[in-house]
This record gives C-alpha cells, sequence and structure tokens, in this order.
C-alpha cells in the first residue's frame, strides 16, 4: 500500500479503452464507485418501499424519513411552487450522500472528491435554474441582477457585482463539496501514516486522531450532502419566487 | 375498558407527536440550517474573489488591458463576496 495521502485520489481504467470522437469514455474506478451508489441506492429504496407495513421496519422507517426531510427542507425554503422539484432535489441529494458515505468505507474511492463531478452535479443546477427562472419569468428575470432601492450613479457597479456572484453560485457549490472530501480524506490518510511510522510506542496518538476524525467525516459527508441540496432550494427559489 | 384505553391512546398520541413537531422546530431544524448557511457564507466570500478575478482575466485577455481589469475585478469580486455576507446574514436574522 502506498504512504502517499493523495494517491486515493488516483483515476484509473478498468478493462478496455474506450474512445467516443477523441473523448476517452473508459470505464474508470471512479464510474464504478458511482454505480455501486446509485445501485444500493436502487436496491435499498426499492426494497424498503415493497412492504409497506402500517409499523413501519427500521429500513422502511429510514426511506421515509429522508423523504420527509427532503418534502420538509423543500417546502421550508421554495415554498409549494418547489414541490414539482421534488425528485431532482431528492435524487441529487440521496446520490451525493451515499458517494459521500461509501467514500468513507476503506478501500473505497471517493467520487465527489474529484472536483469535475462535484462541478457537473453544481453545473446541471445552475443551467437548470438559469433555463427554469427564464421559463417562468422571461426577461423579467434580469431583474435577478437589479436590486430595488440602489441609486442610478450606483448601479453599473451593483449590476457587476451582482453577476459575479451569481456566476460563482455553481463554482462555490461544488469547491464545497469537493474540498470537504477531499481535505477530510488527506487528513485520514495522513494520521493513518503517522500510526504506522511512530509504531507501537508512540502510535496511539494518531490512532484515536484518526478515531475521531473518522466520525468528523461521517458528519462532513452528510453535511455536505445537506447543504448542497439545501443551497439547490434556494437557488430554485430565487427562480422560482422572484423576489426584486 | 377498550374504549376508554383507545381514546387514552389518541390523546396520548396528539401529546407526543405536538411535543415533537416543537423539538424539531426548536433545534434540529433551525441549527441544521445555520451550519448550511455557515458554510453557504464562508466559501462564498473566497469563491467570489476568485470568480471575479477570473472575469477579470478572461476580459483583460479580449481587451488587452493586460492587469487593470483583472485588479479592478478582484476588488469588484472582494466586494461581492462581503455583500454576500451581508445578505445572508440579514435573511438569518429576519428569520
Amino acid at each position: 500500500m502506498s504512504t502517499n495521502p493523495m494517491h486515493q485520489f488516483e483515476v484509473y481504467r478498468i478493462g478496455p479503452e474506450l474512445s467516443l470522437g477523441g473523448i476517452d469514455i473508459s470505464f474508470t474506478n471512479s464510474s464504478l464507485f458511482m454505480l455501486i451508489s446509485a445501485a444500493s441506492i436502487l436496491l435499498i429504496l426499492s426494497y424498503a418501499t415493497t412492504k409497506k407495513n402500517l409499523i413501519p421496519s427500521k429500513i422502511q422507517l429510514l426511506s421515509e424519513l429522508s423523504y420527509n426531510f427532503i418534502a420538509k427542507m423543500i417546502s421550508d425554503t421554495a415554498g409549494s411552487n418547489g414541490k414539482a422539484f421534488f425528485p431532482f432535489i431528492f435524487s441529487l441529494f440521496v446520490f451525493v450522500l451515499f458517494c459521500n458515505m461509501i467514500g468513507m468505507l476503506p478501500y473505497a474511492f471517493t467520487v465527489t472528491s474529484h472536483i469535475i463531478v462535484t462541478f457537473f452535479l453544481a453545473s446541471i443546477v445552475f443551467i437548470g435554474v438559469t433555463i427554469l427562472g427564464f421559463i417562468k419569468h422571461g426577461f423579467k428575470y434580469l431583474k435577478l441582477f437589479v436590486p430595488s432601492g440602489v441609486p442610478v450613479l450606483l448601479l453599473p457597479l451593483i449590476v457587476v457585482i451582482e453577476i459575479i456572484s451569481y456566476l460563482s453560485r455553481p463554482v462555490s457549490l461544488s469547491v464545497r463539496l469537493f474540498a470537504n472530501m477531499m481535505a477530510g480524506h488527506t487528513m485520514l490518510k495522513v494520521f493513518g501514516g503517522f500510526v504506522i511510522s511512530l509504531g507501537f510506542l508512540g502510535g496511539w496518538l494518531p490512532l484515536s486522531f484518526s478515531v475521531a476524525l473518522t466520525g468528523l467525516e461521517i458528519l462532513v459527508a452528510f453535511l455536505q450532502a445537506y447543504v448542497f441540496a439545501i443551497l439547490t432550494c434556494i437557488y430554485l427559489n430565487d427562480a422560482l419566487n422572484l423576489h426584486h | 375498558m377498550t374504549i376508554k384505553n383507545g381514546k387514552n391512546i389518541s390523546t396520548r398520541l396528539k401529546i407526543a407527536k405536538n411535543r415533537i413537531y416543537k423539538n424539531l422546530k426548536n433545534t434540529n431544524q433551525i441549527e441544521g440550517s445555520s451550519i448550511g448557511s455557515a458554510l453557504k457564507m464562508s466559501t462564498e466570500l473566497v469563491v467570489t474573489v476568485v470568480v471575479g478575478s477570473t472575469i477579470g482575466f478572461i476580459l483583460d485577455g479580449w481587451f488587452d488591458t493586460k492587469p487593470w481589469l483583472t485588479i479592478t475585478f478582484f476588488f469588484i469580486g472582494v466586494i461581492a463576496g462581503i455583500l454576500n455576507v451581508f445578505k445572508t446574514a440579514k435573511k438569518m436574522q429576519k428569520k
């Protein structure tokens, strides 16, 4: 095993090399773990909803709890108009959550520790919300960049500022998730390396740190999925209910 | 006996449900969303600066005005980041 803390983020090809129009589309370990998380979501949720008991089993309770959690989040932030987007936000939340949690298992690859994956997810949200805003409000959606009650002299500056903060949405959404996952897993690996190098006598301190960090990382894995979903709801709210 | 018990159970269920909803409103929901806003503010403060400077850098390439637009947009990005923090804080105080 390598002691390099960045080695765990390496993407390598599994199976034959495939290319489509000059773009490498080979199956990698990243795609494998995306498939694993998607498959486990499907398995768990479909198993949970096969036997619908009045007194729910633990797994049924889990799926109902997550349903309620997201439904409440959407109605709290985006209002009743946001209900139609429940399937999208639920899939997004559960996918990010499972990718993060499966990444916590030993020898597993963390899909969300690569910025291209998180940036792609964030771009879907960003482009979708922008298109939705224009469909809902037409060119009035551009009022989002012109807050009310601003002096005319300051208006050019404010518009530029608003455009920058609008464009920074997908970047901040993706960087937050990617940076948290990558930093956490690197830290775990570094402390793990200390345990080995300090040996039986000195290794106990980093080992206890490692255990504590694992707990923290599980919290972060859940929290980042939650933040990703709730910020998607907030952006959706901006597009659905224009306030300015 | 059974009817009496049934009534008891339904009233007790109502009380218990109310208590759970109150607890949910009081603790979990607010704590969770404030952690969310804190994460949102801290990353946006940094990311707007990066996005602003990048836009300035691209525009510099288009208009051939090498460092000036990058510098200007860097500062606009800083302002946008701070403004975002103020906006989020204001929204949180309204709640």
